[in-house]
């Protein structure tokens, strides 16, 4: 164990002396992806003045449930930065590299690529909406309602982990998909900024079920805030985040784990 | 003592076959046609420890998917293989740490970083004792005079200092055997020299077990005591380099320069070329012909001024090897 902190400790120092080799462009790029996500937040402010409400939350209301995404994308994406791009290390060849070292693959992939800037941009949007909306959405903060924040945002970063562990997984046989990831994730969280109460019944249910952001950031924000519209759906999921996440990761880690076997390294 | 054994190992890819145009685009993406390419057929060889064996064959012969094969990368469809004791596809994580590899075409270095933060990444990846570590790392570098570039970036190395970079790189953990697959390409004649004296030094004093894919000849001469040639994913020769020319090798030519003009009548089992300057060459299977005789023959008929004879080069005999002219 002391060991594998260690290691965890050298990868981490190689990456923060690369990042110094660039160090204009590594703030540069947590500035931008800060700048980016948040026009998406000033767009539903501005509207929000004009509407008073949507479907019953007010705009605080809607940054908590912003601040929840991103929080939890923030902290996911430090670590599976490598499975993100891993598409990129199967073609390069560069996998077959991991497969020589004595250790963990998915361990290897996480801590050799942890990405700690890119996730400054998006933890640090998540973390100013939380601070700028947390006192004023009515929460009393005591230990129940921090222990179950706390409990709900590492579901959320399972939920979305599981998910990237999938796609990254399928690059064994498909070698891209980019497309798919835009398509069922990034898409999919453009949703998930909203209330999912607003949506058609046919989104809803790809959003609890198929692709649960809904787990990630709306129901967790329900069970603090109570609104009129969880009426909709059963009590049981306000409590179900961290059980989706651990149900999640593992069988995409299963998947994980009987796919390795099939890795074709690309040839030279 | 055999160290690594393959025994009757085959590896077949599967490649989507594509057809051209729009229409056969359309009919790739809903039936997505598969073609089966046999890289590796039937392959049998056997490795003691501490042997130094050149692997060669012609571009897609098989060489990369068996050294793949052989360090664990990619499992064999059939047949078995063993390296010291390990199952390499099955026991990844304990095997893979008694084993370097040097991919000449893939560095393994940190790119942005200095040469010998890659090595201590190394250090604790493979959980290499401190008082090895310095002991390998001081004895390394001055082998391959390397002192000088230890803290410049890899991005500013010439390729060939990042070779030997790469190759101390596989060799940090003491590894008990070492596949180099093509460690000398694109090298300088000095550079290449440099690796070689390193390659024969590191097997001869350590006693590593050590395969050596290459492309350049001269690599195989002045390393490796065996050679094992594939083509096309199976064996086709096995043994001594000076083997091969005593199995293959066996034209002989006898370049004649006569005293004036000279025409020359046919002789049996002789082929004879024209050459410039009233110079002609003679070429003759050494079974067929007795050098002796041919000589007497030629100075008794005819005015001589200078007679040399030549055996093929190796270089020469691959290449009748890779085109399926002998066999």
């Amino acid at each position: 164990m002391r060991d594998v902190i260690h290691l965890a400790g050298v990868y981490t120092k190689i990456t923060a002396k690369s990042w110094f080799q660039y160090r204009v462009d590594a703030v540069l790029r947590s500035l931008a992806v800060f700048l980016r996500e948040s026009t998406g937040v000033i767009v539903i402010y501005f509207t929000l003045l004009k509407f008073d409400d949507l479907n019953g939350w007010n705009t605080h209301e809607l940054l908590f449930l912003y601040s929840l995404l991103f929080l939890t994308y923030g902290i996911m994406i430090i670590f599976f930065t490598g499975l993100r791009d891993f598409g990129n290390t199967v073609r390069s060849g560069n996998f077959d590299r991991f497969i020589l070292r004595p250790r963990g693959l998915l361990f290897q992939l996480i801590f050799a690529n942890a990405d700690w800037f890119a996730a400054v941009g998006h933890g640090g949007l998540g973390l100013v909406l939380f601070l700028v909306s947390a006192g004023k959405v009515g929460v009393t903060w005591n230990l129940e309602t921090a222990v179950y924040y706390l409990v709900a945002v590492a579901g959320g970063v399972l939920i979305q982990g599981a998910v990237f562990l999938f796609l990254a997984t399928l690059n064994i046989y498909l070698f891209e998909t980019r497309s798919l990831k835009e398509l069922l994730y990034y898409n999919m969280r453009k949703f998930a900024g909203y209330p999912i109460s607003i949506f058609h019944k046919a989104v809803q249910f790809i959003i609890i079920y198929i692709m649960p952001f809904a787990f990630v950031n709306y129901f967790p924000a329900q069970y603090l805030l109570r609104k009129e519209d969880m009426a909709g759906y059963p009590q049981a999921f306000l409590y179900l985040t961290p059980v989706v996440g651990i149900g999640m990761y593992l069988l995409a880690y299963l998947f994980w784990r009987y796919s390795v076997r099939y890795y074709k390294s690309s040839g030279n | 003592m055999s160290f690594i054994e393959v025994k009757s190992v085959s590896k077949t890819f599967r490649i989507n076959k594509r057809k051209s145009g729009v229409t056969g685009m359309l009919a790739n993406l809903f039936v997505p046609k598969y073609e089966k390419k046999e890289a590796v057929k039937d392959l049998d060889f056997v490795i003691g420890q501490g042997e130094m064996v050149g692997f060669i064959g012609p571009n897609g012969a098989g060489k990369s998917t068996t050294i793949k094969m052989l360090s664990g990368i990619l499992f064999p469809e059939s047949g078995e293989i063993r390296v010291g004791g390990f199952i390499p596809y099955k026991q990844r994580k304990a095997y893979v740490g008694s084993i370097g590899v040097v991919f000449g075409q893939k560095s393994q270095l940190q790119w942005d970083l200095p040469v010998i933060d890659s090595f201590e990444l190394l250090k604790a990846i493979y959980r290499v004792p401190d008082e090895t570590y310095r002991k390998n790392l001081s004895r390394y570098t001055e082998m391959l005079d390397m002192g000088g570039f230890l803290n410049q970036p890899v991005r500013q190395l010439s390729l060939g200092q990042r070779m030997r970079a790469d190759i101390v790189a596989a060799l940090l953990h003491s590894p008990k055997i070492v596949f180099f697959d093509e460690p000398t390409i694109g090298v300088d004649v000095v550079g290449k020299e440099t690796i070689r004296n390193f390659i024969r030094e590191l097997n001869s004093q350590d006693n590593v077990t050590m395969l050596f894919t290459t492309h350049d000849m001269q690599d195989i001469e002045k390393t490796c005591d065996r050679l094992i040639i594939i083509d096309k994913g199976s064996k086709v020769y096995d043994g001594t380099l000076p083997g091969i020319r005593e199995r293959y090798g066996t034209t002989r030519q006898l370049d004649v320069e006569f005293s004036g003009p000279q025409e020359v009548a046919p002789i049996r089992h002789v082929e004879i070329v024209d050459l410039d300057n009233n110079k002609k060459r003679f070429i003759f299977e050494s079974h067929e012909v007795h050098i002796n005789e041919l000589m007497n023959l030629l100075l008794n008929r005819y005015s001589i001024r200078d007679m040399n004879i030549s055996e093929p080069e190796i270089e020469s005999i691959i290449r009748k090897i890779y085109s399926g002219e002998v066999f």
